[in-house]
């Protein structure tokens, strides 16, 4: 056992020892780097190591978290802790953590990502490949970002484990007018597989396509959806599955468990697999990751669970504990049988959406909302581009949406952007019908 | 504070070819109680510290950060940022607007201090506010609440000479609600904030306001009328006022979305060189003057000095209906030739301070808000909002109205539901023609930063016209 796993299992036979029914200590020692730059150039690169233990137990059902740093005053903490909890208040919900000796995969986290050796040549890489496709004069701007973090996780109730979670992501917005920009992303676990030249190739290319936007007609269109602008969608349906979601009412999924939601052509799950920037072997009960169908051919068959939700609804943790609140992972959208190509071709009239950002809802039970596209809006004319558009915002119900989609293609993409697009996706070109979109008077 | 190893950090830094380097530290004791449909979930409670440092060298920005206060890891993140800075290789050099070296202490007072109220009493006073929303007749069905406390002490040194202690002790509440009646939901959100102490929940009076809030909302299932579409005068309540001055000018004149600094992810502004917006232009009617004040006493965004050691003043971004100033941090103030006003904000320790609002509001009218409504013919008066946003050059933005009512002849009749505008910042502005004489703010966090960085804000003003707007 590594001294950093002794630890943290100290920590949890100190609160045993206080007395708490239950605890769970983690602790991540994260390396974490990010480049930003603007106008082509290296704005800052930033770097930022934290070493934390979370430290949560409970004491007849009163469920009480802190945070130890690099292991300064455990004990001292723990104690203050254990106190908290005796003063807290019941929570009858409360079904206690996984329990049970696990047997998890192996991690495959890249060691390269421990430390980038030159950052800037990335982003370079990508730049340059803007430029390529959308001439010198284009401006780029966005971030690299590289994670690794080392995890120890050790449960009163027998989980132990030890994983290592490693990403890098980059992240760029071409802008080929004050007006007209396009925006690419390239997400991979390992560095083997990274080019960011192919997130700078497809912002450069969506770009130069945006050249010379019209203002746009508002109306009711047949829609194809970038894979980012989808991996918003895609994310949104995700949190609105957590059990949590379910009992706050932000959600359009209440009482749906068993009924159609979308065509069957859908099929999405959550599986933080190991290619994925969220890619994990236990949840924060330490609960071995398990892929989750949540919409099967276009049928809602779960909730995301932590094992206290999972006993409110009379079921099983689906792996996605958040002590308090499951989460989804990283969701994937099972391929279609149409190529990219022959979704474009088939669409007489409609639009080709590349990006959006702050989606805002009226309300979530409902599924009323809006979103505003960003960077690339085409015209689709018999399966051409025809126009590059702007100013429009997509003012519809997210039901809806999910409801009226009408092709998938082959191709998918990892995305992962900001908020905006988060948690992660592999995320298709999808073809939705009849969407109403709107425009400022 | 540990203060011997903040300033080991700048000395170290400064053993280095810098042209300026600086460290900061913040200890921030955190709580967090999370209340939800009458049941505590959880107790959160934390301290965090650590340290950053940041360096220009070279024309180059570099910056690093650790929680582990050891001198072996503070060099080693000191020479990442000296690392980092040097490889940026940019063909134009950053640079800082001259600033002089500044040697003080400041605090906000609490009037009940946080640290004298027990656990328990914070938990039933939240699971208090939650048990008045549960035995009401109105079902509301989905709630939850949380409380956040943060009291942040922060030490500030640079190579110019400052020394900045701090103490900001900051309180807030979200509350989300879901009413349903005859089975038909609506739903609301609210938050509350304040600097200062404890005494900061008493006066929020968060059940009256939320009470408030599910009757708006059953009220609307059960009557709410949908607006026939067209041309009409829209009064805006203060959360609406509040609410377009941060997002339609606070935001389209933070200098590093101008710039282009913040291209990839909040976007850039209609504000650009060589555009058709500069300072000068005119985008509002002339009684529309919009200021951004991290000196509001106890509010939200308050502060005193930022985040590079400026101190805070009062900024006016639109005077008189014309873009007056930018705000600025020292990076963006040397790009345009002027000072910094003290606009630079970070959440943490590991986090780069950027260009960012504190209290952004339009300034008072001489107008009663009853002479406003009594002054319409037929419109709308949108007193509060529920899903909004706006394009990443903050010129195409929506508001739709939560508590809503028609006016007919100087007089409020039946709720309206959710009535729409979409509009330009121009034209919002633009047909301003009626400002109360009353202001008021509510407590906002304002999204920015990659990694995002959730500041809080107030955002605020006084009720306001706007004359012959479309709305849907």
């Amino acid at each position: 056992m590594s001294d950093i796993l002794e630890k943290t299992e100290a920590i949890v036979k100190k609160g045993k020892a206080l007395g708490a029914d239950e605890v769970l200590a983690t602790t991540v020692f994260g390396r974490y780097r990010q480049t930003r730059f603007s106008n082509n150039q290296i704005d800052i690169t930033t770097a930022w190591n934290d070493y934390v233990t979370d430290l949560t137990l409970s004491w007849n059902k009163r469920l009480v978290a802190t945070q130890i740093r690099n292991f300064q005053n455990s004990a001292k903490i723990a104690e203050q802790l254990f106190k908290l909890a005796k003063v807290s208040k019941e929570n009858p919900n409360y079904g206690g953590i996984a329990s049970g000796k696990f047997t998890y995969s192996k991690p495959t986290a890249d060691r390269k990502l421990q430390e980038l050796e030159n950052p800037s040549q990335y982003v370079f890489e990508a730049v340059e490949a803007a430029q390529k496709e959308a001439g010198s004069e284009v401006k780029a701007g966005g971030i690299l970002f590289s994670k690794y973090e080392d995890v120890y996780l050790v449960s009163s109730e027998g989980p132990v484990g030890r994983d290592a979670r490693s990403a890098v992501e980059l992240s760029i917005r071409a802008f080929s007018q004050i007006d007209a920009s396009g925006h690419g992303v390239e997400c991979c676990s390992s560095l083997g597989n990274f080019k960011p030249s192919r997130a700078g190739e497809k912002a450069g290319k969506i770009a130069r396509m945006a050249k010379n936007p019209k203002q746009a007609k508002e109306g009711k269109y047949d829609i194809i959806f970038d894979p980012l602008f989808f991996g918003s969608m895609l994310s949104t349906w995700a949190q609105m599955v957590s059990a949590y979601s379910i009992m706050i009412k932000l959600s359009v999924f209440v009482d749906k468990l068993g009924q159609k939601v979308a065509p069957e052509a859908v099929t999405l799950r959550d599986k933080p697999a190991e290619y994925s920037v969220n890619n994990r072997i236990f949840d924060d009960e330490g609960f071995p990751i398990q892929e989750n169908l949540f919409i099967e051919r276009g049928i809602l068959k779960t909730y995301l669970h932590n094992t206290s939700t999972a006993k409110i609804f009379k079921t099983n943790t689906t792996g996605n504990a958040g002590l308090v609140q499951p989460q989804p992972w990283s969701i994937e959208m099972d391929a279609g049988h149409l190529s990219k190509d022959q979704l474009f071709d088939e669409m007489k009239n409609g639009l080709y959406l590349t990006n959006t950002w702050y989606t805002r809802f009226q309300n979530y039970a409902t599924g009323d909302f809006s979103t505003i596209p960003r960077d690339g809006i085409f015209l689709i004319e018999n399966g051409e581009i025809k126009q590059s558009w702007k100013d429009l915002r997509l003012s519809d119900n997210i039901l809806k949406l999910m409801g009226n989609i009408a092709g998938i293609s082959k191709e998918r993409q990892q995305v992962h952007w900001w908020l905006e697009a988060d948690p992660p996706s592999l995320s298709p070109y999808v073809l939705v019908k009849d969407i109403q979109m709107t425009r400022p008077k | 504070m540990e203060k011997d190893i903040v300033n080991f950090a700048l000395d170290y830094a400064q053993s280095k070819a810098v042209d300026y380097a600086e460290a900061r530290a913040q200890n921030t004791k955190h709580e967090e109680i999370v209340v939800k449909n009458g049941i505590l979930d959880a107790y959160v409670s934390t301290v965090d510290s650590g340290l950053c440092v940041r360096i220009l060298a070279e024309g180059g920005l570099g910056f690093a950060s650790t929680n582990k206060l050891s001198k072996d890891e503070v060099r080693a993140i000191v020479d990442m940022a000296y690392k980092s800075a040097k490889l940026a290789r940019r063909q134009d050099e950053i640079a800082f607007a001259e600033e002089k070296g500044v040697k003080i202490k400041w605090d906000v007072e609490q009037k009940k201090k946080i640290e004298d109220v027990s656990p328990e009493e914070k938990i039933d006073e939240l699971m208090g506010v939650d048990k008045s929303l549960a035995t009401q007749e109105i079902k509301i069905p989905g709630r939850i609440s949380v409380c956040e406390i943060d009291m942040a002490e922060k030490y500030f040194v640079n190579s110019e000479g400052s020394e900045i202690s701090s103490f900001l002790p900051k309180i807030a509440a979200f509350a989300f609600i879901t009413v349903v009646e005859n089975g038909k939901p609506e739903q609301a959100f609210k938050q509350f904030g304040r600097s200062g102490g404890w005494e900061a929940f008493e006066e929020w009076k968060m059940t009256e306001t939320l009470l408030h809030e599910a009757n708006v909302l059953q009220r609307l299932i059960k009557e709410g009328k949908s607006v026939k579409p067209g041309k009409m005068d829209l009064v805006c309540g203060t959360e609406v006022t509040g609410i377009a001055s941060h997002e339609s000018c606070g935001h389209p004149i933070e200098a590093d979305r101008i710039l282009g600094r913040e291209m990839s992810q909040a976007g850039r502004s209609f504000i650009y060189q060589g555009g058709p917006y500069w300072i000068g232009s005119q985008i509002g009617s002339d009684i529309v003057t919009i200021v951004d004040d991290p000196t509001v006493k106890n509010s939200y965004g308050y502060y005193k000095y930022d985040d590079e050691g400026i101190g805070a003043r009062r900024r006016f971004l639109y005077k008189n209906g014309k873009i007056h100033e930018f705000l600025h941090n020292r990076e963006t103030a040397a790009k345009l030739g002027t000072r910094s006003n003290g606009s630079s904000r970070s959440t943490n320790y590991d986090r780069e301070a950027i260009v960012r609002m504190a209290s952004t509001f339009l300034l008072p009218g001489d107008w009663t808000e009853e002479e406003i409504i009594a002054d319409v013919k037929h419109g709308i008066y949108m007193k509060s909002f529920t899903e909004w946003n706006i394009d990443d050059r903050r010129f195409n933005q929506r508001y739709v109205g939560r508590e809503a009512y028609m006016i007919e002849n100087g007089e409020l009749t039946t709720q309206v539901t959710r009535p729409t505008i979409e509009t330009s910042t121009k034209t919002w502005w633009s047909t301003v023609d009626a400002i109360s004489k009353k202001i008021d703010f509510d407590a906002a966090t304002c999204g920015k930063g990659d990694p995002m960085q959730g500041i809080p804000v107030y955002t605020g003003g006084p009720v306001i016209r706007l004359k012959e707007v479309y709305v849907k």
